[in-house]
This record gives structure tokens, C-alpha cells and sequence, in this order.
């Protein structure tokens, strides 16, 4: 009886503390946010190619952007990866295919985000730019060669700063 | 940039300590002189075998012998709160004075966290796809460079989506 009882009450304390630490952790629709002061730079790796149909859903998101900008029939989510980093630090992102893209975000002005990036091939740079995107907001690079096909990077900003 | 300067970074490229602009400028370099390429092929060739010898080294220490010598050294774990207190419980010296108040308050305590925690607000944010497409995804490009053969920029206003498309027209494909 008394091991019983025992078990049961650590059993519903178990229940009410793993409930609770369940929803105080869960994020409300979204990743967790950047402390002030730092930037969250995302990138995601998609291989677009004419052969088969699948959509991949974790694209979801996505699927009217690509179905209007690209004539591909089919869209594989390969890589998707998160960073912190200091205004002027550098994120590095190993892609699929031998490619690097090495974000340095820079400032936050008018709700905008300036940063560089390069994608390089190997050691060669592809796409070296400097550009400004609405805080959250996302660009993609397109072109670069995959074996499977040909390889959109979607890369994206997002900070507290105010 | 002169080989000597390229060959004074080189190191320094391939731990990618460089900033962006130090690093495109050695990688343009290596790509374009071919003393400079092999130079760099060199120095990742002798990385490779500087860390396989290491690692053989590595290998050949045998550790199996070393968490349980630390296991032994460590002596018995201590008991955490959580299992003190069922140690205490299942101890049977208490009397039931004892335990029916301590029972009571327990579920007391689990009834009002289980009541605070069902009271969260339900979430208000719209699920991840179209919230992601309601963003303003537009980029305003200060400066583009790319080693390739053409570089186009794409922004569409039906979906304020900016694309960069890069392509190297000596490799046949196909280009949106």
C-alpha cells in the first residue's frame, strides 16, 4: 500500500512538472529569439531539379516563391542551419556540393539588415555581394551546381536589435 | 595581390582566420596562379598527413583501462534529492501521521501546477508557412561581384522575393 501510494504521487508530480517544463520551453511558433546585440543568420540548402515532382515539405513555406521563380519540378530541403553571431562576426555554413557561404552581418538601420556574403566554391568566391534585407526577412542565391541538380541557398537574418 | 603576399596568407586561409576580404583576395589569387594553387594543395596535403600521423598516435593509446580506474577513484555516487526522498518514503519507519500530510501537501502542490500550467494562453502566432511568406523578403543589393560568368537579380513584386542567380556558362544547364 504504501509503495503504491508512493508511486502514484511521484508519479503525478512527474506528469504536472514534465507538462509545465513542456510548455514554458515551447517556442510560440518560431525559433528562439536573438539576444540584443546579435544576429541569428540562417541558411538553407535546396536542390531544385527537373526529375521527379516531390515538393519537399518542409519547403511548405516556400512553395509559392519557388513554383513562380524557378521552373524546376522538384525542390529537396538538404541542409538548414542556424547561427549566432556578433554584429561584425562571421557565420560560416558548410554546404552539399563543396560550397561555403560566410555571412558577416554588419548593422541594423531602418529595420534592415546589412551584411556580406560570399558563397564559395571551393576556393573560389561565386557570389560576393553586400546587401540590406528587412529584419526576419530572406534572400535566396540560385545557380550553383549540385550532382543532383542545381542548388538554391535561402539565407536570412533575424536580430532584437532596436 | 603578389605571390609573396598570397604565400604569407596562405596558412592563415586554410584555418579560414582571414576576414571576407583577405579570403576572396587569396582565394581569386590561388585560383588564377598556378605556383600559388600548388602552394596551397601543398600545405592542405601536409595538414592531412600532419593530423592522420596524430590521430594514428591517438589510436594506439589504449583507454580502455581509464573510466574504470576513474570509477573506482570516484567511490560511491551520491544520492540526488529525488531519490533521498524515496529512500525516505519507502523507509517504513514513518508513521502514517507522517506520511498522509506529506502525501497531501505533494498533491496539493501538483494539483495547483497542474491547474497554473493548463491556464497558458493559447498561442496566438499563425503556423510557421505563412507567416514565413507574409515576411518582406526584398534585399537592396549595395554591391555584387562573382567569379562566374553572368549574375542575375532576380525581384519579384508578387512575391517580394529577391533571388541572385549565378551561372557559369562553360558548364552547360539549365538557367531559370
Amino acid at each position: 500500500m504504501t509503495r503504491v501510494a508512493g508511486r502514484l504521487l511521484w508519479g503525478v508530480v512527474a506528469i504536472v512538472c514534465g507538462t509545465g517544463a513542456a510548455r514554458a520551453q515551447a517556442p510560440a511558433g518560431g525559433p528562439m529569439s536573438p539576444a540584443i546585440g546579435a544576429v541569428e543568420v540562417r541558411i538553407g540548402a535546396v536542390v531544385a531539379s527537373n526529375s521527379g515532382q516531390g515538393f519537399d515539405q518542409r519547403l511548405a513555406a516556400w512553395q509559392r516563391e519557388f513554383r513562380t521563380l524557378f521552373p524546376y519540378s522538384s525542390y529537396r530541403l538538404v541542409k538548414e542551419e542556424r547561427q549566432l553571431v556578433p554584429w561584425g562576426g562571421k557565420a560560416g555554413f558548410d554546404v552539399p556540393g563543396g560550397y561555403y557561404v560566410l555571412v558577416t552581418p554588419r548593422e541594423y538601420k531602418d529595420e534592415r539588415v546589412s551584411m556580406k556574403v560570399m558563397v564559395i566554391e571551393g576556393s573560389r568566391p561565386i557570389v560576393d555581394t553586400t546587401l540590406s534585407l528587412r529584419n526576419r526577412g530572406t534572400f535566396l542565391v540560385g545557380g550553383p551546381r549540385d550532382p543532383d541538380g542545381v542548388l538554391i541557398l535561402s539565407i536570412g537574418a533575424h536580430t532584437e536589435a532596436r | 595581390m603578389t605571390c609573396r603576399e598570397s604565400e604569407n596568407l596562405l596558412p592563415l586561409f586554410l584555418d579560414g582566420e582571414l576576414d571576407a576580404r583577405q579570403m576572396r583576395a587569396v582565394a581569386l589569387h590561388s585560383s588564377r596562379c598556378r605556383p600559388c594553387e600548388q602552394a596551397l594543395r601543398h600545405l592542405e596535403r601536409m595538414q592531412e598527413l600532419v593530423s592522420s600521423a596524430i590521430q594514428a598516435r591517438v589510436d594506439e593509446v589504449d583507454f580502455s583501462a581509464f573510466w574504470p580506474a576513474i570509477e573506482r577513484q570516484l567511490g560511491e555516487r551520491p544520492l540526488g534529492w529525488w531519490q533521498r526522498l524515496g529512500v525516505w518514503w519507502r523507509a517504513g519507519e514513518h508513521p502514517w501521521a507522517v506520511r498522509l500530510p506529506a502525501l497531501g501537501a505533494a498533491m496539493a502542490v501538483a494539483l495547483a501546477a497542474l491547474f497554473f500550467f493548463t491556464r497558458v494562453a493559447p498561442r496566438t502566432s499563425e503556423p510557421a508557412a505563412p507567416r514565413l511568406a507574409a515576411v518582406d523578403n526584398a534585399a537592396i543589393i549595395d554591391s555584387l561581384e562573382t567569379d562566374l560568368d553572368s549574375v542575375a537579380v532576380v525581384s519579384d513584386p508578387e512575391t517580394r522575393t529577391t533571388v541572385l542567380w549565378v551561372s557559369d556558362n562553360t558548364v552547360v544547364g539549365e538557367v531559370p
